[in-house]
């Protein structure tokens, strides 16, 4: 963190919103006694009560999941394949091209203990069906990519707001010195659209901003000197730039921010040498590789950004983000199958499902399931009608809001089990409707965070992730 | 009297005298004050409006006195019997958070008092209460010309603003912090007035200056200098939330958002005022509908992130708009009145006063306002413009301290032998055309179209497109004179005028003309002839070989009378009545008979001096008035007769650089075309309140509005809901700037001040509401808001009597016993350090390597290059590459899904969000930023370069320049030993890297 310069000012300000206040309160209190300020200063304890959960990783996939081609079974849409919805008003969807029911393209079984539904769109991850807690009522308030993907990430349809991975930094601070407190591994075939908006800090100071690794060089910008020095000179360059500052700071009072500034170094040398550890994959066994899917063309990009989202949570990092899908536009480079589901479905999944199922089978068998988060969203789902003539049964679907399926797994989740309903064709969301402040409620919940207390002031209001809504789910919780 | 009932009377009086004693609960105010609040905030969001619960209604006495489904609700006097206190008492009510204690006792004992009405119907913005503003709110009522206190300390008794604070740290039992030394002042002035750190040169000649006025001097030097617009620019961009491409999926770049940029830049530096700063930001396009920057400003109107990712859906779309629309309506609140007006979208502010129904006449007032581009004409290059107008400066004073004495020999040799003239009259207006078009009396601005030249101490007009137009006249004319020195180009010409005065649009004029009706006449020319006929004089023989002085009078009778070199021209005539020219809108024009140019109105020649009078001069006057003109006119000729050839030649140089320079400023004062990113203005339909904010949920028709609670004259009556735009932005911007709005002041100054001293008096600078809670100093805030005001809202004079007091002067050294009483310095017992912000650290690097390329205005670098991918726009990292690269960090180009990590990492905000007041972070990753990143590198290679150029191979002398360009200041001998070390094994350059990323070069203190 932290310019304690400013931190009395905030923490003024948090005093007044939250516990988080109080606890970064008495830390610094101690530090301060200490007579040094620290840049651990931030929570790394629950703030408002015992969480299930110590860590995150998102895997958000872009473009709009077929939730009826999924986690969604519907036998109706094959009753009701070819024949027109039936509904008091014309459905309003994104490019208003209304056309006739189309049954799943893939077949549902039960799976595993639990019983669960999982079309074998996802062969691998419907092994490990007992892990996961489906969410099949979800509601959007936007059928627009770009709002829709702010507001399952922010809880907001607008640019400028943190996303839930700033908030957890924010909120719980990092595990580690070593590592940031918030990761992104974007798809290797491009960013999602909006690029780093999508991990903006918004409002939040900067440092909770998601840091994106990179897919070549040093996963960290500027993590090594741009050019290549003589031997011990970036060392002895520390030296003297510590002394400097020490220097500096002597006679200046207590200044604290000039203490943690000269710490900040000491951190960004830790840094160097914790980021080339934590993403050499190399350390790993074959048999996880293979598990991953690592040498396999398809799986590659997926299974080393699993891979390596384990490991950093492994070392400490809060929130791990991993983005299956990059911009929209065609040929299609993510989920949005408007032109043919099966084909695109297909494909997409073909590069996640393997991956995503050994890493639910790494965390379990290494005992992090306990206390680690696993979430896969996606910003709407899609229409149970295909996007096509009025009379025609076309292979596209188009983006649904109001009924789609997201699922969570580990820490503090009921396993293999499904929560609320759509309607008999998968339209709209029926039973225990869901929206994404209920979601981000429950997620924050089982972090240890009570979603109405962790705020920041911006603007004239105590900002919340979930604004002034949200209730915690806690039917799915064990 | 049973023991039962005696306890309850002896209960209810208790109560009754608790009410009574603690908050009046038995008038009306007390009604208005204590029982209105807590039934709006508690029980109104149920009980009234059109579907009340239980058909209860409690927002009027009548109302609810008659009561619900039950029955009356209340009954006077008795407060057991009510089933209002019944179902308070039991929790029933309010459903979900029952009320406190106390304020169920006193809805007990306002029913037991006989539950007394106040208001009829209940306002619950009247009274700010313990958990809501209301109208009375201070922020909100007027500003009060607070008196400085009386400071008894003699140093803080200087500046009004020193006896506040001064008083304040007094009742904490604070002392202020001495001043700061001169070295630290200088850094802390250039940063926080410029954004740069002074050059050697800068902190030498400061150092040396011992008068008392150094530091004034300093300042003022500073606010004039351009690059304070830079600085104060950005400030004003964090707010705007000025971004560069369009944010959402596409991200489109704008490729011509620029120029509003520069439109901010161009306005602070020349101090344009505040309130008409605004009101361009707001309706510019609509107030100046032919003034390209101006059209330019009100990009701020769509600064933010823009959708263009439509949805077939017409709701779909709607609902986005409207997203769009309260985005809009917040920034406006927010940036110009502190005013969260954005939190009513849905229901009334739960805080402040302001309606739903305030929000939505908001929004209304701005609905036209769309996204698009515009082309319009913008003047060139201002930076060479006014880097002309700096030399021209010099030059000409150069040129007249050459002059002067020459001038002087002459008019003492004329003067010897004759006699005294009488005095000259009067005139108004005087240009004398010596090198420049400055007008003598007023410093009435003229602008020169066309390929007009100065020659020889006169304005040479061509004949095609040469003329000079002035600024509008900032006085009436009715009865007047004009007077002109002319020499004609030739005789043979036709229609041409040396002096007009007309109408700004050119319909109607009156002007000296040359040969328009009779060939090598004179005449009084003027629209449609309504006021010419011939004078009748003989044929003009002289004018071609020497200048002539005409003059032509025009009486109040109408009466019209022609003078050449003094004497009566032909014969005076009346025909029609005198013309009047209302002040504002009329100008005089020079070489052009009137506006537009062209055709035959055009003069060729040269004219030596121009006057208006304000009167009908007499025959004598005139004469006299020419006379002293002759006796007093000294041509350049006459100069160079008298002086000595070398003078001679110096003097022919620097009019020729001067010529030289006024054709270059002529080209660039005309306007090109440009392509601008701005606000188109659309005409909307009607605005609906939208019932949970919701567009499928629309209610009752709203007019275009304010919020009501700012007193402001602008709306007092409503616009019709169907109002076009133009009438639409015309009122909000005046409802903003009205002189009675106490928020645009108070705002503005608290900005100013959190710049300078790091906190404002209050902590959040958007938000003067109920969350913002009270200001530190208040009545230091409404004396800086009062003269704020008073001086013309000009920005200028605010930063320097902010910057010249003793407060700001301070030393920031900590003190302990000060720290414990004061941790956040609110009271100012120092002056706060502070780490400069990322863009200051880039420049920094940039000017104490050398490197800095300091142009102002233009398109700006881009240190990203932009891809267009499947639909969507994509910006990476690239090098900043030459010297356009190495421009100040205001002009990056500045897309929301590109952003510079290394920037980023020094807490610069994202574009997308309005930032009144930067975070302040230290981390890891800032560090490496600045320890690794390649500008660390290539700076600290140019930074060693130039350096050993001045010290050459010296280490020690390498090492105190080093020093003293980083951090202005000598190095130690301990600093030296240091360096040395460190040199033993590493080049130059590797010092200049941890230079580069001291705590010493990044703090100010």
């Amino acid at each position: 963190m932290i310019n304690p310069l400013f931190t009395r000012r905030r923490m003024l300000d948090w005093s007044t919103a939250s516990l988080t206040g109080t606890i970064l309160t008495s830390l610094l209190m101690r530090d301060n006694a200490a007579g040094a300020a620290s840049l651990t200063a931030d929570a790394t304890g629950s703030p408002h009560f015992a969480g299930k959960a110590k860590r995150v990783i998102h895997l958000c996939l872009c473009g709009g999941v077929s939730h009826i081609d999924s986690f969604d079974y519907k036998p109706e849409l094959a009753k009701f394949h070819g024949k027109s919805l039936q509904s008091e008003e014309r459905p309003a969807t994104f490019f208003n091209q209304i056309g006739l029911i189309r049954k799943n393209d893939w077949e549902f079984k039960q799976r595993g203990q639990s019983g669960l539904w999982v079309s074998d769109l996802f062969p691998h991850l419907a092994t490990v069906a007992d892990e996961l807690t489906v969410i099949r009522s979800m509601v959007a308030e936007s059928a627009n990519h770009t709002p829709a993907t702010f507001e399952e990430n922010t809880g907001f349809r607008l640019n400028g707001f943190p996303v839930m991975g700033a908030w957890v930094s924010y909120g719980l601070g990092s595990e580690t010195d070593d590592l940031p407190s918030y990761v992104v591994l974007p798809d290797a075939r491009g960013l999602p659209a909006g690029g780093t908006i999508n991990w903006s800090n918004g409002f939040l100071p900067a440092e909770h901003q998601g840091v994106a690794f990179q897919s070549k060089g040093p996963a960290i910008h500027d993590l090594f000197p741009a050019r290549e020095l003589p031997a011990g000179q970036d060392s002895t360059s520390r030296e003297l730039l510590a002394e400097i500052n020490r220097r500096h700071a002597l006679g200046r009072g207590s200044e604290d921010a000039l203490v943690a500034r000269m710490r900040s170094y000491e951190l960004a040398a830790k840094m160097q040498l914790a980021v080339p550890l934590v993403t050499d994959l190399n350390q790993e066994s074959m048999a996880t590789r293979q598990m991953y899917g690592l040498d396999n063309e398809t799986t590659a990009d997926f299974a080393r950004r699993c891979l390596m989202a384990r490991r950093l949570l492994e070392q400490g990092v809060r929130f791990v983000q991993l983005f299956s899908g990059g911009s929209f536009g065609s040929p299609r480079i993510n989920w949005d199958g408007h032109e043919d589901v099966k084909e695109n479905h297909t494909r997409e999944a073909g590069r996640m499902d393997q991956p995503v199922a050994a890493l639910l089978k790494d965390l379990r068998q290494r005992g992090m399931l306990d206390d680690t988060l696993v979430l896969c969203t996606s910003e709407f789902g899609r229409t149970p009608f295909t996007q096509s003539g009025a009379d025609q049964v076309g292979t596209g679907r188009d983006h649904n809001m109001y009924g789609f399926s997201i699922w969570m797994a580990g820490a503090g989740l009921k396993h293999g089990v499904a929560y609320g309903s759509t309607d008999e064709l998968g339209w709209k969301a029926q039973d225990k409707p869901v929206h994404w402040y209920d979601y981000h409620a429950t997620v924050m919940h089982l972090l240890g965070i009570d979603h109405q207390r962790l705020t920041y002031y911006h603007n004239g209001i105590q900002r919340r992730l979930t604004n002034v809504h949200g209730e915690v789910l806690r039917d799915i919780l064990a | 009297m049973s023991r039962f009932r005696l306890f309850v009377l002896l209960s209810l009086t208790a109560i009754y005298f608790a009410a009574h004693t603690s908050g009046n609960v038995l008038d009306e105010l007390a009604f208005d004050r204590q029982i209105a609040p807590l039934l709006a905030q508690r029980c109104l969001n149920c009980h009234s409006g059109d579907e009340t619960k239980g058909n209860l209604d409690l927002s009027s006495r009548e109302k609810a006195m008659a009561g619900g489904e039950s029955g009356p609700v209340i009954v006077p006097g008795n407060a057991d019997e009510s089933l209002l206190w019944q179902h308070v008492e039991s929790d029933e009510m309010p459903p979900k958070k029952p009320l406190a204690a106390e304020d169920k006792l006193r809805i007990r004992a306002w029913i037991a008092g006989g539950a007394v009405w106040g208001t009829e119907t209940i306002d619950p913005f009247r009274y700010t209460t313990d958990s809501r503003a209301g109208l009375d709110w201070w922020s909100l009522k007027p500003i009060q010309n607070s008196k400085p206190p009386a400071a008894d300390d003699r140093l803080w008794n200087k500046n009004p603003i020193d006896a506040f604070v001064f008083a304040r740290l007094k009742d904490a039992g604070l002392s202020p912090s001495p001043e700061a030394d001169k070295q630290t002042l200088i850094r802390r002035l250039y940063f926080d007035l410029l954004g740069l750190p002074p050059t050697l040169e800068q902190i030498n000649a400061y150092l040396n200056d011992s008068r008392d006025s150094a530091y004034d001097d300093l300042v003022d030097e500073l606010l004039e200098s351009p690059h304070y617009g830079e600085r104060w620019a950005r400030h004003w961009l964090d707010i705007v939330r000025f971004g560069e491409s369009n944010g959402f999926e596409y991200d489109e770049p704008r490729n011509h958002f620029w120029p509003y940029r520069n439109w901010v830049i161009e306005s602070l530096n020349q101090d344009m005022a505040y309130d008409e700063f605004v009101r361009q930001q707001l309706a510019g396009d609509i107030l100046y509908p032919t003034d390209g920057l101006a059209i330019t400003a009100t990009g701020f109107l769509v600064a933010g992130p823009h959708n263009t990712t439509l949805p077939d859906n017409a709701k779909m779309k709607m609902s986005m708009a409207q997203d769009e629309l309260e985005d809009l309506v917040g920034l406006v609140g927010q940036t110009f009145l502190g005013l969260t007006v954005n939190c009513s979208r849905c229901h009334d502010h739960k805080f402040d006063p302001i309606s739903q129904k305030d929000y939505y006449q908001l929004a209304a007032a701005l609905a036209g306002v769309t996204h698009g581009e515009r082309t319009v004409l913008l003047p060139l290059n201002q930076d060479r413009t006014r880097m002309i107008d700096a030399s021209l400066k010099a030059l000409l004073q150069e040129l007249n301290a050459l002059q002067e004495p020459v001038r002087n020999k002459i008019l003492a040799a004329r003067k010897s032998g004759t006699t005294p003239l009488l005095p000259p009259p009067q005139a108004r207006v005087v240009w004398e055309f010596h090198h420049d078009l400055s007008e003598t009396l007023l410093g009435l601005t003229a602008t020169a179209k066309g390929e007009t030249r100065f020659e020889r101490g006169a304005l040479v007009v061509d004949g095609r497109s040469a003329y000079v137009e002035t600024a509008p006249l900032p006085f009436d004319i009715a009865e007047k004179t004009l007077e002109v020195l002319v020499q004609l180009d030739t005789l043979d010409q036709a229609g041409g005028a040396a002096i007009s005065i007309q109408t700004l649009n050119g319909t109607v004029f009156d002007a000296i003309v040359f040969g328009e009706q009779q060939p090598k006449q004179w005449m009084a020319g003027s629209n449609s002839f309504l006021r010419t006929t011939p004078f009748g004089a003989a044929e003009e023989t002289e004018a071609a070989n020497r200048p002539v002085r005409f003059a032509i009078v025009y009486q109040q009778d109408g009466t019209i009378s022609g003078y050449r070199e003094g004497k009566p021209y032909g014969t005076p005539y009346r025909q029609g009545d005198l013309q009047l020219y209302p002040a504002g809108q009329s100008q005089l024009v020079f070489g052009l008979r009137h506006t537009p140019a062209g055709g035959n109105r055009m003069l060729s020649g040269r004219i030596h001096q121009a006057l208006l009078y304000d009167r009908a001069l007499t025959p004598q006057e005139v004469a006299t008035a020419a006379g002293v003109a002759a006796l007093n006119h000294i041509t350049q000729d006459d100069l160079f007769d008298a002086m000595p050839a070398l003078q001679r030649d110096n003097h022919r140089q620097m009019t020729a650089h001067i010529n030289r320079l006024n054709q270059e400023r002529q080209v660039l004062a005309n306007q090109q075309p440009q392509v601008v990113y701005t606000c188109v203005s659309t005409n909307q339909g009607v605005t609906h309140i939208l019932r949970r904010g919701d567009v499928g949920n629309p209610a009752e028709v709203v007019s275009p509005g304010g919020v009501s609670a700012v007193a402001s004259d602008a709306f007092p009556e409503a616009l019709a809901p169907n109002a076009p735009d133009a009438q639409r932005r015309t009122k909000l911007a005046a409802w903003v700037t009205d002189p009675h709005n106490p928020l645009l002041s108070r705002v503005m100054v608290n900005r100013l001040w959190l710049y300078h001293f790091g906190q404002g008096f209050v902590a959040t600078p958007s938000d003067f509401g109920f969350n913002g809670g009270k200001p530190s100093h208040p009545e230091l805030l409404d004396y800086l808001a009062h003269a704020f005001q008073s001086l013309g809202y000009r920005l200028k004079p605010m930063h320097r009597m902010m910057v010249t007091t003793a407060a700001y002067r301070q030393a920031s050294t900590v003190r302990e016993e000060a720290l414990a009483l004061d941790a956040e310095n609110r009271l100012l017992w120092r002056k706060s350090p502070s780490r400069i912000e990322a863009e200051a650290i880039r420049d920094a690097v940039l000017v104490v390597t050398g490197q800095l390329n300091p142009t102002i205005g233009g398109q700006g670098y881009r240190d990203v290059e932009h891809f267009p991918f499947k639909g969507s726009n994509f910006y990476t990292s690239i090098a900043e590459r030459g010297t356009e690269g190495h421009r100040r960090t205001i002009y990056r180009f500045t897309p929301r899904g590109g952003r510079n990590p290394f920037l980023d990492t020094f807490d610069c905000p994202d574009p997308s969000a309005t930032t009144p007041k930067r975070a302040t972070t230290i981390t890891p990753l800032q560090s490496l930023a600045l320890f690794n990143n390649d500008i660390v590198f290539t700076m600290a290679d140019h930074f060693a370069t130039s350096v050993k150029q001045t010290a050459g191979e010296s280490i020690d002398k390498q090492i105190k320049q080093v020093y003293l360009r980083a951090f202005g200041r000598e190095a130690s001998l301990d600093d030296v030993q240091l360096g040395q070390t460190f040199l033993l094994t590493n080049d130059l350059a590797a010092f200049c890297r941890v230079i580069l990323n001291s705590s010493e070069f990044i703090y100010v203190h």
